[in-house]
């Protein structure tokens, strides 16, 4: 007979949380409970899976050395069930808990007879985080029409003319009207129409839309699913579907919505960005970035993919807005090539992110260039803040004249972080290190890139200093108690996505990959390329990839989850909003940080 | 409605003597290596010989490890309305219509946990009710080992030097003052389940050697 407290913390856990009420209580009648004191050592070699119920147990290895902390919800013994090997790790109760063991026999039961189950703990096993992501609910996969059309309807009486259609359809610069009689929808009416039905018949601009607009036009409902819209446009082959809710029309979905739908609606975005010809024009399109966001979260674009996208749509503005400038400027009195630094330059921008740019000159920027310049960068940089790529709060911004430099001027500079590096100096310059051109010359930039990666590469002492850096922040080993959770300035309490983790992945690959001279400033690319070359193992490269990956899609999501409630985005994650998946999974990348650190230190702050 | 009266035979006599034939472990045995039975009662009333059992639930444990797979829970089919203490423990009439028969239940719990000390909350209460309970199946009631776990942690208390409150002392309290899950209060077998999970708490401060004889002290 089964006993409520553990049926239900079962049935809280992941993964038993899959499990049906009867197969839970079936389970818990393999379960025996023991109660541990802080200082116990819990002996592991019991061929039993441990599941922690209360308490927090330490994991140490046979070197002493800590490697994770376990605590409600967490397992142990699913390594020696599993293979059939022993291991030589202690684990100690470091506060008062319950543990139950469930028998071999009941566990090796369940993962036959529950495929997840099994999935679960094989994956937990061998630490490959991309694979064991939630199920997603189908639904989410697809669009639906209320997510993609405008929410405004443009109607007109049938008795009104087909002049009075075409003025309002210029007026509100769309293709087709909604004709309505009574608020009844009657028909409608598109530009084609007007094209064939009335010019080409010569008709005059007197005549009432009722004569020439399409009866009983097909229509969708609301709720529909995107694809049936697009299965019933090339099925009549149509462009325009009137859009119902409950009997009542309540706009228009046209092909162009479907197509803007789809992944490639960046494409558009910064197409149009590239039409513009004010920073007003600019400011308005940077006000669908928000929605793009939201479309590419719903179609399940990954993080990685999503970060890219924005960053080449920011990269788009920076672009319109130089030109805009010498518009107003003139010509640049020499050549010159804007650079981006931090996440710009690796292209995984988020949201929140905020400008990190500088302009790097063939010419010193003296007398005339200077001032030239000075108002380029200026005009830039405000630019990009009415579109929301907030003004840099350290500086680090073309707008600042420290930031303006030749090309012997920050050739200088890189070369006196590299020869005399200093902690404190790395800590701010890293940043400086990510850097990619957005517009201009490529060549001054690739002379620049040359110059500082050749130094970097045979540069120990740099590279200790880089690496101490590197390793100053370190990933929390759970989620106990508030000592991880940061605090941003409205008192919110949250776990930082960045901080603690994915800006972790982002210095330690740094590291390696100015060591090893590579080009690739994207994080995910330099794991590959250090991979490829060698510097690092290539399990160590995926599993750094994979820890990568999913942190950065937390904070998208996250950041997804902020924009929905109408909040401020932030990097600031609430453990208790964490499901029991999720929850090993960030286990785990913190798992793969600390080791990469470890092997950093190991690799870099030896011999010196 | 008399028939614990004809019951009163010599063959059903023998499941007390058999139990009272197997010896409690010695006091010097080591509680870790010990058996225990931890067990509840829901009850009509207070007043053993006016008011019945309504459920029984218990969970053995074995060298400090509770074991679920014998959680045992039962309803006791009583000669009486449950009556006012349905408010107490949820239990109704009408449920306890498929209930089992009292002999039924006690004639399993002294053949398969004969030896075994047994373990409550508050015990001398459970103890006079199972021994009331014996005495009407079998016609004769055996000697009982129990531990108090109420004893137990309200002499903790007083080493602590605390001034022990009435309400301090009931289950509940205790979970939490241990840190133990909390659990619905009255039912049979998630009580019995508590107090096993109390006890091993409060056997831990005893460590590894603690004896029997020690945890006796501590139960007075």
């Amino acid at each position: 007979m089964e006993i409520a407290d553990v049926s239900n913390f079962l049935c809280d856990t992941t993964p038993f949380d899959q499990l049906s009420s009867a197969a839970v209580a079936g389970l818990s009648a393999h379960i025996k409970v023991y109660y541990y004191q802080t200082g116990d050592s819990v002996n592991i070699n019991t061929e039993r899976l441990l599941i922690v119920r209360t308490g927090i147990f330490t994991l140490y290895s046979d070197q002493q050395q800590l490697l994770t902390k376990l605590q409600s919800g967490d397992f142990y013994g699913y390594q020696q069930l599993l293979t059939g090997l022993t291991d030589n790790d202690t684990l100690q109760c470091e506060e008062d808990g319950l543990v139950y063991w469930l028998e071999a026999d009941a566990f090796h039961q369940c993962r036959y007879q529950y495929k997840n189950i099994d999935i679960f703990f094989q994956r937990l096993f061998s630490r490959r985080l991309h694979q064991y992501r939630e199920q997603q609910q189908s639904s989410r996969f697809t669009l639906k029409i209320s997510d993609v059309v405008q929410q405004r309807k443009i109607a007109v009486r049938p008795e009104q003319t087909v002049q009075q259609a075409a003025k309002l359809m210029s007026d509100q610069r769309v293709s087709s009207l909604l004709v309505e009689e009574h608020d009844k929808l009657v028909g409608i009416v598109t530009d084609r129409d007007l094209r064939s039905r009335v010019l080409a018949q010569a008709l005059p601009a007197s005549t009432q839309v009722g004569q020439v607009m399409t009866r009983q036009p097909q229509s969708i409902e609301r709720h529909a699913y995107l694809y049936e819209a697009v299965q019933q446009m090339s099925q009549h082959n149509i462009h325009h579907l009137p859009v119902i809710e409950q009997g009542i029309c309540c706009g228009m979905l046209t092909a162009t919505d479907v197509i803007r739908s789809q992944q490639d609606h960046p494409v558009y975005l910064i197409g149009e960005i590239h039409r513009q010809a004010t920073v007003d024009g600019l400011e308005r399109c940077s006000q669908q970035i928000a929605n793009l966001a939201v479309t590419l979260s719903k179609q399940q674009v990954p993080a990685h993919e999503a970060g890219h996208i924005i960053t080449t749509i920011t990269d788009a503005l920076t672009q319109r807005l130089i030109y805009l400038a010498q518009q107003q400027l003139g010509e640049p009195p020499c050549v010159f090539s804007w650079l981006a630094f931090g996440s710009q330059a690796r292209m995984d921008q988020s949201l929140n992110a905020d400008q990190d740019n500088a302009l790097l000159l063939e010419k010193e920027p003296s007398g005339a260039v200077g001032d030239y310049f000075a108002q380029l960068a200026d005009f830039v940089c405000q630019g990009l803040a009415r579109c929301g790529i907030t003004l840099c709060p350290g500086n680090i911004m073309a707008s600042n004249a420290e930031l303006r430099l030749s090309l012997k001027g920050w050739s200088g500079r890189f070369a006196r972080w590299i020869a005399t590096p200093t902690p404190d100096a790395l800590l701010k310059a890293s940043i400086f290190f990510d850097l990619r051109v957005i517009d201009g010359s490529r060549g001054l930039f690739n002379a620049l890139q040359e110059d500082i990666l050749q130094r970097t590469a045979q540069a120990p002492l740099f590279l200790y200093h880089l690496a101490q850096a590197a390793l100053q922040r370190t990933a929390p080993l759970g989620f106990f108690k508030n000592f991880i959770l940061e605090q941003d300035g409205k008192h919110k309490k949250g776990l930082d996505l960045k901080k603690r983790g994915i800006s972790l992945i982002t210095d330690l690959v740094r590291v390696y990959a100015l060591s090893a001279g590579i080009y690739e400033v994207n994080t995910r690319r330099r794991l590959q390329q250090l991979a490829a070359q060698g510097v690092i193992d290539s399990k160590d490269s995926q599993n750094l990839n994979d820890a990568f990956d999913l942190l950065a899609q937390l904070r998208w999501e996250k950041h997804q989850h902020d924009l929905q409630q109408g909040h401020d985005v932030t990097n600031l994650l609430d453990p208790s909003e964490i499901s029991g998946l999720a929850r090993h999974q960030m286990k785990d990348s913190f798992a793969v940080i600390n080791s990469a650190q470890a092997s950093v230190k190991h690799r870099f702050c030896r011999d010196l | 409605m008399l028939s614990w009266l004809r019951r009163k035979n010599t063959a059903l006599s023998e499941v007390v003597t058999h139990f009272a034939k197997v010896p409690y472990p010695p006091p010097g045995s080591l509680v870790a290596q010990s058996n225990f039975l931890a067990l509840d009662l829901e009850l009509t009333g207070l007043n053993p010989r006016k008011d019945h059992i309504v459920s029984i639930g218990w969970v053995p444990v074995r060298a400090r490890e509770i074991v679920l797979a014998e959680a045992k829970h039962y309803l006791i089919s009583s000669p009486v309305s449950v009556g006012q203490s349905a408010v107490y423990h949820g239990l109704h009439d009408r449920q306890l219509q498929n209930a089992h028969d009292i002999a039924e239940v006690l004639t399993q719990l002294l053949t398969q946990y004969a030896g075994y000390v047994f373990v409550a909350h508050h015990s001398a209460l459970d103890e006079q009710f199972l021994r009331v309970a014996c005495q009407r199946c079998f016609g004769k009631a055996p000697r009982f080992r129990f531990v108090d776990t109420m004893k137990i942690e309200w002499q903790r208390l007083l080493r602590r030097g605390k001034v022990v409150k009435h309400d301090a002392l009931k289950l509940g309290a205790c979970l939490e003052r241990h840190g133990l899950p909390a659990m619905p209060d009255h039912h049979a077998l998630e009580d019995a389940y508590s107090s096993a999970l109390l006890l091993l708490s409060e056997l831990k401060p005893g460590g590894e050697n603690m004896t029997l004889a020690d945890l006796y002290l501590l139960s007075r």
